[in-house]
This record gives C-alpha cells, structure tokens and sequence, in this order.
C-alpha cells in the first residue's frame, strides 16, 4: 500500500516473458521452414511456441482485477493492449496449425502451401508478440525508465535470444527431423546475447546521460539503487555474459545449461523493467506525501471493523 | 457544448485536505484509495527564507487522455464535456491506465477489480451541481466550470491570471490550472 | 458513486451544524424517517458559505461509529480494567446523586470537581449544577485558550474586542495563530482580503500554513512573545507612531507607559526574540502605520506559562496606543448582548455562597480568573454593559492545582471528578501527575462519546449526543452580541444524551428542580432568545426561519455611553483593576519559563527550545484519532525540527526521536523542515493511540506522543494573574528512539 497507485506486477513481467519466448520461438520456426525448410526445428519447439504464448496469455489474465471479464481485451481498436492481445490470439492459431505439420499422422501434413502461409503468419504474429511489450512500454510518457524507442529494441532481443535458447532445450529433448539444418542456432543466439549487452549498456548510458532527470535518476536505479545487483549480477552476468560463453562451447548439456540461464536471464529482465515503471514521474511534493501514507499494516487500520 | 475545468488557486489553498476528505466520503470509497491528494511543497529555501505552496492533485480530464488510449476495454471513456470517467461494468482492472496517466489519477480498486478515478462527480454535474471536493473548499481555491463559457469564473481565471499545467510538455493538454503565487 | 436522491417523498432539510470545533458551521441534513440520508455544507451559512474542513466532512463517520459510547456504562472490575455493565441513565443518575450527596455530606460540596474541555458543551448548564450544589471548583483547560486574555483585556478597555472588523481593516497581526490549520473560515476571508491589500503579519515560530501566506512571517523564539510585545510598545510610542488623539480622549496612564517602556528598546528585545532589531521595528511599523488594524488573539500567548499575563497585557496597550479599538476596520468593544439572555444570566452564580466562593481552588494565587478578580470585573461591566462576562470559564478553579488537591488532599480533599467533553490526560498539562490524579480520585465519571483513556479510568461513563444530535447557540463563550443557532437534525441516536439533560437529570436528582424549568434543550434556548422579539414558537421555527441574530454594527460605543467598563472609565494603560488585585498595573519583562540566558545550567542539559500546542488537521486537539478516513492522512505524530539541528544529532527525516524536558519524554516522528529555526522544537498535540489496548496500564498509549508529558505546570511557571500554564518556550533535548526503547511506560 506503499504507493497509492499501484501499477502492473509480476503476473505481467511472467506474460511478457512467455509471450517473448514463444513469440521468438514462432518467428524462428517460421523462417527456418522458409530459409531451410520443413523439419529444422523440433516439432516440440513449435509447439511449445504457440503454448508459450497461451501460458503468457494466462498470466495476462490473472493479470487483471476481474479475470473473467478478460475477453472485454478485445474491444478497444485504439488501445495497444487490444492490438497484442488480438495478435497473440492469431499467433497462437497460427503456431498451432504450424506445428500440427510436424505430426505426420495429420491429413494435411503434406499441403504445402497452408504451411507456407502459417509459416508466414508465424513470422508476422511472432515478430510483433516478440515486439510489442517494447512498444507498449515505450509509449509510457510518465514513465521515465520506459519512455522511448529503445524498449523495442531490447525486448525485440530478448524474445529472440529466449526463443532461440528454447528452441535449443526442445530439439536436446526431442530433436528436429534434419537435426543438422539449425545447427547454428547456439551461435546465433550468443551473438544475439552480445547484442543485447551492448543494447542494455547503451540504453542505460543514454539514459542517464538522458533529457530529463528524471530519465537519469531512473536509471541510475539500475546501477547503484536497488536494482543494481540484481541487474548487474542477475541479468548481465549469470543471465546474459555467461551463457554467452556457454553457447560457444561445444557439448549440448553446456548449450543446454547456456540456454537456460539465458532463459532465466530473460525472465528476471522482463520482472525488473517491468517494476522500473513503478517510477512515474512525480508530481510536486508527491513523493513526500506518498512516503508518509500507512503502509496497510498499521493497527488503526484494522481496529473498529465491525463488518 | 461545456467544457469543463478546475482552477486550483494554490494562493487560497492551505492543505487541509478537506477535498480529500469529502471526496472519499461521498464517493464511498476504501481506506486506501484516494482521488485526490494535497501534497505540500516546502518549505523550500533556507530559514527564514522560504516558501511553501501547496498542490492538490486530481484527474486533470486532459483533452488528449493518454489512459483512455490504453484501455483496452474501452471502458475509459471521455465525454464530449471533457470529462474523463471509467464505466465499471466494462473494465477489466488490467492496468494499464493506472500506468498509462502520468498524474496518478487512477487507482485499483482492490475490493472490486476495477480501476476507479475521479470523474468530477459528474452525477452531480449533469444536475447542475458542483464537485463534491469543489463544494467542501471552504477557502474557495478550487473553482469549477466550463471554460467554453467566456463568462465563466475558470475562463476569467485561466485567461486573466497566470496559470499553469503540470507536464503539459507531455502532451495530454490537462484541463486542470493551477494559479500560483509564485513558481515552483 | 453514492447516489442519494434528495427529491423523494418525505425528507426533510434541517439547519444544523458541525459540532467538531466551536466554529460550527452550517451544515443541511437531510433526514428522512428520523435517519440521515446526507449533509453538505450550508452554502447560506454565514461562517462556512457550504464548505467544510476535513472533520466537517466524517460528520456521519463518527455518528454512528463502532467505537462511541452509547449506552451508561458501570465499571465491573477494577478501575481501569475496561469491564463494563450496561446500566440504564436512571440507574446511573441515581448512583451518582447518591454518590456526590455522601462526598457533599463528608466532605463539603467543594470536594467535588467538574473538568471541561473546549466550548463545545452547554457548560452554562454545568456552573448552573455546580452553584446550586455549592462549589466553586469547575474548571477547563480555557486558562490555556482565551479566557486570560479575555479578562486581562477586560480589566484594560472594560470588555474584550474579540470582534475584529476585518472587512474594512487595512493589516492583521495573527499573534500565535494559525487560522490555516484551526479556524478555516477565519483563513478564507485573511486571504480573500490580503488579495485586495490586507498586510497579514504572522507572529509564529513556525512557518505555519498561515505564515506561508503572509507578508511579514516574524519566528521569534518560542515563549518571547512578551520582549517583543514591549519592543513593539517602545517602537510605536518613542517614533511617535501613537494615535495621540485617541489616546488624549480614551486614555489614562500614557505618560507611566511611555517611561515604562523606554527601556524596552527592539535592541534589547533582539538577543530574547532571536529577531533582529529591523524586524521587530518593521512588525511595528507595518501595525502601527496600517491604520485600522487587528491584532488577532491567539492561543500562544495564552499559553506562556509565566509571562502570559504580561504579555497579553503589553499585547492589548498596543490597541489602545494606536487607536485600533472600536473604530470601523479595528478590533471592537461590542460588549455583551443586551439583547438576548447570555450564558453568565443561566449560570445562577447568585446562588454559589460567598463562603464556597472563597473555596475556589487556586484563587489564593491565581486571581483574575477565579472569583476575587471575576467579582471585580463583573462588577464593572454589570455596570456599564448591564451584564457580566460568562462565570464558566472566566471564573474557574486553577486546572493543575486541583489535580494536585487530588493527590495532596492539600487545601483540602478533592474526592469527586465529573469529566464532560475532555481527556484531561492529553489535554491538561503534566500529563503523568493528570494521570495520577485520574487513578487517585475517589469517584470519577466520564461523559464522553468514546472510551477515552480518562473514560477508561472512570466508575461511570454516560453517553453523550454529538453532531447532528444537538441543537447549538453560538455565541463564542456567551460573550458576543451576535448568535447563531442551529438545530438538531435527529433525536440522539440510542441512549445517548445531551450533556444539559446529564447536568438536568443530577440536578433533579439533587433536589435542585425548581430550578430546572426547561425539559428540552430547545425550551431552555428558546427562552434565551425570546427577548430578542422575533415571536416564534419555538427554537427550531428560530432556526429554520432567521437562523442567526447580527444586531446592527455600531462603533466608538464608549463615545455614546461616555467612556469605558473601567474604574476611571477610561481606558487604562496604567490599570487600576490589576493593581487592585495586586499585580503590576504596566507589563513587567518576564522571561520564558525556561531559558538560556537566566539558567544556563538547565540550557545545558536541555539545549532546545520548544513550543508545544499547535493544532493540525484533520484532528482537534486529543480528538479523531479514531477516524481512519482522518488518520489515514496522518496516521503517526510528527515533531518539527530544523535539518541543520537534526544533522547534529544524526536524526533524518522520518525517524522516531525522543522529545524529553525536566518533566518526562515523549516519541513523535522527526519531520526535517526549513520551517522552523535551528535550535527550535515543536511538537505535535493530543497524541493517543485509540486502537492499543485501552485498558490501564496501556490506556491507549496515551502517555507516549502526548506533548502534555512535557510541559509545566508547577506554580513557579504559571502566571500570576491567571494561572495558565507553560506550553511554550521550554527547554527540551531530542535524540533518536530505537526499536528497543521505543515504548514508554504508562
């Protein structure tokens, strides 16, 4: 109760993580079908495209204050939120029917052309659930750690470096029919991995060296306030430089082990930007005024209820 | 057609939080949620050099609502009034308004799911009537009307002395003034 | 939203008002089938115009709250140990009258003792009790709130001129007041003037919400109002800014003032204010050459402990010099209303024995408010006015000697203690002797809308009306010209009653009925406002139709009826009533009750200054903690200090910090401010924690954020004419609480 207004949480920062993952995993599925052709990912990658972004779709929804209401997510065209949640709908339909063709059992296993077009639509969705949270964190004017196009940026990163780890925990489970198509995938995805440093020491030195200062002391946060080990430690060296290393090695348990940690990297990243928002920018003496507030758990609160 | 607008005199307002008070109490709201807190800036400066004003925050029912926007459900809507205001029945509490103003005009309500704010009492409104907080000012620093109306009181006020809007730079074009006595 | 519908069948709209603070503002109350549906501010109202502060606001809130007492409570167990019978009022009136009628027999009727609290009671129905049982020994805590000034600025001008002319004044001096945290109303029209050019000057050590608006703010050290009272004299008198007409018509004793204050020079005052020399001559300046002007009372100067006296006295000669008195746009003499029958002719003070009269407590020391210097002065405005100021509260036991009665037996034994609306353990001063006396007195009642840590000690707790239960006249102490009245907007709610039917019903039950005519409170307010001719029927057909009586504003009275309420009848610069009484006729220099410079000693061990008292929204005084929609805007008490002072004693913002004088140590919360000098401490009042365990020992924790913990009372610190205690400029060490010595025992 510390802060009157209370924003999104940890549910949120889950669906973010989920849908990036699964949106990474269908965009990677769709191009290899489309650069290398059917059978290079696991059919349990593809699968587990579509389903990641239907468990972030759940934690969405539990997300919210009046769960069984969620379907009204639908109904505003001009709201964001509408937007990605219509997408991920689609993407989900589509990830399904695409890696319904991994399982040859199927009757239309062999049409070609239905795959193409899911493939494509794996593409299109997959990018934009991968994008999406970046822009929607973006376009937080009063969020100063948020505000800008740089979110895309990371997020877009992010989603591919999750999908691609992922992928490469489903195919050491159950591998692809062509096992050797991707095999570039662990070094894609550290390469990714070294992007995203380089994304995340810029975004944060641009900010703080930023327009306003309170972009500034945001993101100073990550550095030396309450943040910092977890950012550093956390997310940059155990979630992101070390499963760089990892992926180089040859051996699919220390891939195995790299992809995870990323996986794990991703996950703590979502969690703090998304409580990075929970700095908005104060009005005057605001801050003062929330700090003096009960927390919720003071004695006077609870005496003299008689209901 | 109206448009309405609050002036908030912060040269009458002493921070006694009175609007807080009657706002909770006629709207019937939780413990914890409160649409319109007075912060106090101050005392700024050195002793005996210093100044202190006071700001009474609310929705500012900005021309260009960055919460409405976000809402997915569209249950945050605006009326041609200006009057910015959430149809409970429609919202789904996912937030993203609460995260989308940048004045913290929006708060969940934990009880029923939703996200709740200040819609200028608009019941009252529609009968002629005043904002409760508007009415309970016994300093009369907050002065309602329709700044459309060229002989409004807020029209007078809004174009006579100088007033100001917080982050007005962020675009929402608030329609909510604050006439200070100074700078802050 | 709520949505009331205000337009069905069967409502009805009644003029009440808030009973939270003797303001009372107007409020409507829609009834219907004798519950409240809603209220809002009366927007016709002359003191609110509709609008209502925070505590205005939870009128309904408290109503019907779990927490207030509703049914006559009998103590079961042990004093204190919160087990209680549920008794009827004719039970617990019977009781009692039993109970008072054995202490009366054994002990004489001055063993028992009435303690009050703020205006906010028919207390004319109280001293009416009190005489016709036959003692003298009622008191408040007024001492601290108006009372000695009303009767120092009495015994100067003949009547007190509380009734400040704003609307044509052109400067108000607020002297310890701060109108923007306890008199709202009084604050929107200083700032609607000050727009139009009224020069507003703060006199406080704090940069309060009122300072904050002012033109000049002057933060002199707590508790030297006095030095600056007398430079403010010297400055006037010796740069010739007097009205010398005025004072060559109006006034006697010029001549000893002026060479009474030659010494009192804004240098010499500089080093005891802690102002400079140019701020004090500005003060003046602005005061004396803004003509009309207002000093406006405050309760800081009436809570100075020692030097109150003087300093009201200095206070008042700076009216009286400058021609500011009962001329358009000044501070006017209305006297009381010839008009209407005021509190003092209900009071039956005929009726109290010259022999009880001698009994009062504290009337040996303390003489202008007790019945010595009170006879005086009703003397004198019986004469000219007709009428004499109120007797309850003017004329009252000292508060601090009877509780020391309570534990000494000394003059004689105290044995009976009747509580109405106060919590004397935060409201009174030295707290843990107040506390004591509460455990020692032998039969204690409490009327009170809550179990109040004083209500927690008592035998019986009677349940008391509040807002909206009660009709109201308005008459500031019974001492104005004017009143509003207001009525009830329901019957009480349960078994709840008026505290004049609590002091009705004893008398009956005392054998004092013929002189209780009235059955209802409404009888008793009608015949007090029959005189005034407007032919009703009925108090309530008052109200709904004139609602309030203004008589027509008439200034310079004393030309027309030849002078003023005085021996000489003259203004008295030099006055012979105090004289008489045996006090200094002229403001002697008194220091604060505790300072650096005369006990050095003390300073070092103590080393800064405090003031105590000040009010903060949304509570009154040691009320609303029990409000969450109140507390929870402030839900833990602050002290003010200054950053540069906190930084020496590595306290940052938020800390809990121990405050402790001589007396006895209090926790608030530190509160870093500019606001306030370095070396300057203010503590917050009326601190308890209502949600605690209320039983003794813990008693709600009312020992451990009370500023009464603090403050003095021994003889040596109260003032010689009055007897008000010592709230500000005292000396206090404050250092950090830690987790482990955060409690304080009862």
């Amino acid at each position: 109760m510390k802060h009157k207004e209370e924003g999104w949480g940890w549910m949120l920062a889950v669906d973010f993580f989920f849908a990036g993952m699964g949106g990474g995993m269908l965009l990677i599925a769709g191009i290899a079908d489309f650069l290398l052709g059917e059978g290079n990912t696991s059919v349990l990658g593809n699968f587990l495209g579509a389903f990641c972004i239907a468990i972030g779709a759940c934690f969405l929804i539990l997300e919210l204050g009046r769960p069984l209401q969620a379907w009204r997510v639908f109904m505003n065209p001009r709201a964001i939120l509408t937007f990605g949640a219509w997408t991920m709908t689609i993407a989900i339909g589509a990830g399904l029917i695409y890696a319904s063709f991994g399982l040859k059992m199927l009757p239309w296993s062999d049409w070609v052309i239905l795959r193409k077009l899911m493939a494509l639509g794996c593409i299109v969705t997959g990018l934009i659930v991968a994008t999406y949270p970046g822009v929607l964190l973006g376009r937080h004017k009063s969020r100063p750690f948020w505000n800008g196009p740089g979110m895309i940026v990371l997020f877009l990163f992010s989603s591919l470096v999750t999908g691609g780890a992922a992928h490469i925990l489903s195919a050491a489970i159950l591998p692809a029919y062509y096992p050797g198509g991707l095999s570039g995938l662990p070094l894609m995805v550290a390469l990714l991995l070294g992007f995203q440093l380089i994304f995340w020491v810029g975004y944060l030195w641009v900010k703080i060296s930023g327009t306003t200062e309170r972009e500034a002391k945001a993101a100073r946060k990550w550095l030396k306030g309450n943040f910092s080990g977890k950012f550093i430690y956390g997310f940059l060296l155990i979630g992101t430089l070390l499963p760089l290393v990892l992926l180089l090695f040859p051996g699919t348990g220390v891939i195995a082990l790299g992809a995870f940690l990323a996986l794990l990297g991703g996950l703590l990243m979502r969690l703090l930007v998304v409580y990075s928002g929970e700095d908005r920018t104060w009005l005057p003496g605001e801050e003062c005024y929330r700090a003096r507030l009960p927390l919720g758990t003071e004695e006077f609160l609870k005496a003299w209820n008689t209901k | 057609m109206a448009r309405y607008a609050l002036v908030i005199d912060s040269r009458r307002c002493i921070g006694c939080h009175s609007c807080t008070v009657a706002c909770r109490v006629h709207n019937d709201l939780p413990i914890d949620m409160i649409y319109n807190p007075v912060t106090t800036v101050g005392p700024t400066g050195v002793f005996p050099n210093v100044h202190m004003v006071h700001i009474p925050l609310l929705c500012m029912h900005c021309a260009n609502p960055p919460c409405v926007d976000a809402c997915p459900s569209a249950a945050s809507q605006q009326r041609p009034d200006g009057i910015v205001w959430v149809d409970e029945k429609k919202c789904v509490g996912c937030k993203a308004c609460v995260m989308a103003c940048p004045y913290g005009a929006r708060i969940p309500n934990h009880e029923k799911g939703t996200v709740q704010k200040c819609d200028f009492c608009k019941e009252r409104i529609d009968e002629g009537l005043r904002p409760h907080c508007v009415e309970t000012c016994h300093q009369k620093a907050r002065i309602f009307g329709d700044l459309d109306d060229e002989n409004s009181e807020v029209y007078k006020l809004v174009h006579g002395e100088h007033s100001i809007r917080l982050l007005k730079e962020l675009g929402t074009d608030p329609y909510v003034f604050y006439i200070y006595g100074w700078e802050v | 939203m709520k949505k009331v519908d205000l337009e069905q069948e069967g409502i009805e709209i009644k003029k009440a008002c808030c009973y939270f603070c003797h303001q009372n503002c107007g409020v409507l109350v829609y009834v219907k089938d004798g519950k409240i549906i809603h209220f809002e501010g009366d927007p016709d109202h002359p003191t609110n115009t509709g609008g209502l502060c925070c505590r205005g606001n939870v009128n309904l809130i408290h109503l019907d709250h779990p927490a207030r007492v509703n049914y006559p409570l009998k103590r079961k167990g042990e004093r204190g140990a919160g087990e209680w019978e549920r008794i009827s009022w004719d039970q617990a009136l019977d009781e009692i009258a039993a109970k008072l009628a054995a202490i009366r027999d054994q002990f004489g009727s001055e063993a028992v003792a009435t303690a009050g609290g703020t205006q906010r009671t028919d207390d004319w129905a109280r001293r009416r009790f009190m005489n016709l049982f036959g003692s003298p020994n009622g008191f408040h805590n007024s001492h601290l709130c108006w009372i000695p000034t009303f009767m120092v600025e009495t015994a100067i001008y003949g009547w007190c001129p509380f009734e400040i002319d704003l609307g044509l004044s052109r400067c108000i001096v607020l002297w310890g007041q701060n109108p923007g945290a306890s008199t709202m109303p009084e604050m929107s029209a200083i700032s609607l003037l000050k727009s139009q050019g009224l020069k507003v000057i703060v006199i406080d050590p704090r940069y309060t919400e009122t300072a904050a608006k002012a033109d000049l703010w002057l933060p002199l050290r707590p508790g030297s109002d006095l030095a600056l009272a007398l430079a403010w004299l010297h400055v006037i008198i010796y740069e010739g800014l007097c009205d010398y007409t005025f004072i060559e018509e109006n006034c006697v004793g010029f001549d000893e003032l002026t060479l009474h204050v030659e010494q009192y020079t804004p240098e010499w005052a500089a080093p005891l204010t802690w102002l400079t020399p140019d701020q004090i001559r500005e003060g003046a300046r602005m005061y004396a050459m803004n003509r009309p002007g207002n000093i406006q009372w405050g309760v800081a100067v009436d809570q100075l402990g020692k030097p109150a006296g003087s300093a009201m006295h200095a206070r008042a000669l700076l009216r009286a010099i400058t021609g500011n008195l009962d001329c358009p746009g000044a501070d006017l003499l209305t006297g009381p209303s010839p008009d209407f029958i005021t509190d003092e002719e209900m009071e039956l003070n005929e009726y109290l024995p010259e022999e009880q009269r001698a009994k009062q407590i504290g009337s040996d020391r303390y003489k202008l408010v007790t019945w010595p210097g009170y006879s005086r002065i009703a003397e004198l405005t019986k004469k000219y006015w007709g009428k004499a100021p109120t007797a309850e509260w003017m004329c009252e036991a000292h508060p601090p000697s009877v509780f020391k009665a309570i534990l000494s037996q000394e003059p004689y034994p105290v044995k009976a203690l009747l509580v109405s609306a106060t919590n004397p353990v935060n409201s009174y001063g030295e707290s843990k002797q107040v506390l004591e006396a509460l455990r020692t007195v032998d039969f204690l009642v409490t009327c009170d809308y809550w179990l109040t840590p004083t209500a927690m000690l008592s035998d019986y707790v009677l349940p008391i009306a509040g807002s909206f239960e009660r009709p109201t006249i308005t008459s500031t102490y019974g001492c104005s010209d004017f009143l509003l009245t207001s009525q009830r907007a329901i019957q009480p709610m349960y078994e709840r009653r008026t505290d004049f039917e609590f002091w009705r019903d004893l008398g009956l039950k005392l054998g004092q009925g013929e002189h209780w005519p009235w059955e209802t409170l409404e009888d008793a307010y009608l015949s007090r406002i029959e005189p005034l001719g407007y032919g009703v029927e009925s108090y309530d057909e008052f109200v709904e139709y004139y609602r309030y009586h203004f008589p027509e504003r008439e200034y310079y009275k004393y030309k027309e009826k030849g002078g003023f309420a005085t021996p000489s009848g003259k203004i008295e610069l030099y006055s012979s009533t105090l004289k008489e009484l045996g006090y200094s006729p002229l403001p002697e220099y008194i220091p604060p009750v505790e300072n650096e410079i005369d006990n050095p000693e003390l300073a070092e061990e103590y080393p800064l200054v405090l003031t105590t008292g000040g009010g903060v929204m949304p509570f009154h005084h040691s009320e609303h903690f029990q409000i969450k929609e109140l507390r929870f805007l402030r839900h833990e008490p602050y002290m003010e200090i200054n950053p540069a002072t906190a930084a020496k004693l590595s306290i940052e913002d938020g800390d809990w910090v121990w405050i402790e004088t001589k007396r006895g140590r209090i926790k608030q919360k530190a509160n870093l401010t500019e606001g306030i000098r370095p070396g300057v401490v203010y503590t917050q009042r009326g601190w308890w924690y209502p949600e605690r365990d209320m039983r003794d020992p813990e008693l709600g924790g009312c020992l451990e954020s009370n500023t009464n913990v603090l403050t003095s009372v021994a003889d040596e610190d109260c003032d010689p004419l009055s007897g008000t205690w010592a709230n500000k400029g005292l000396l206090c060490r404050v250092y950090k609480a830690y987790d482990s010595d955060r409690k304080e025992d009862n």
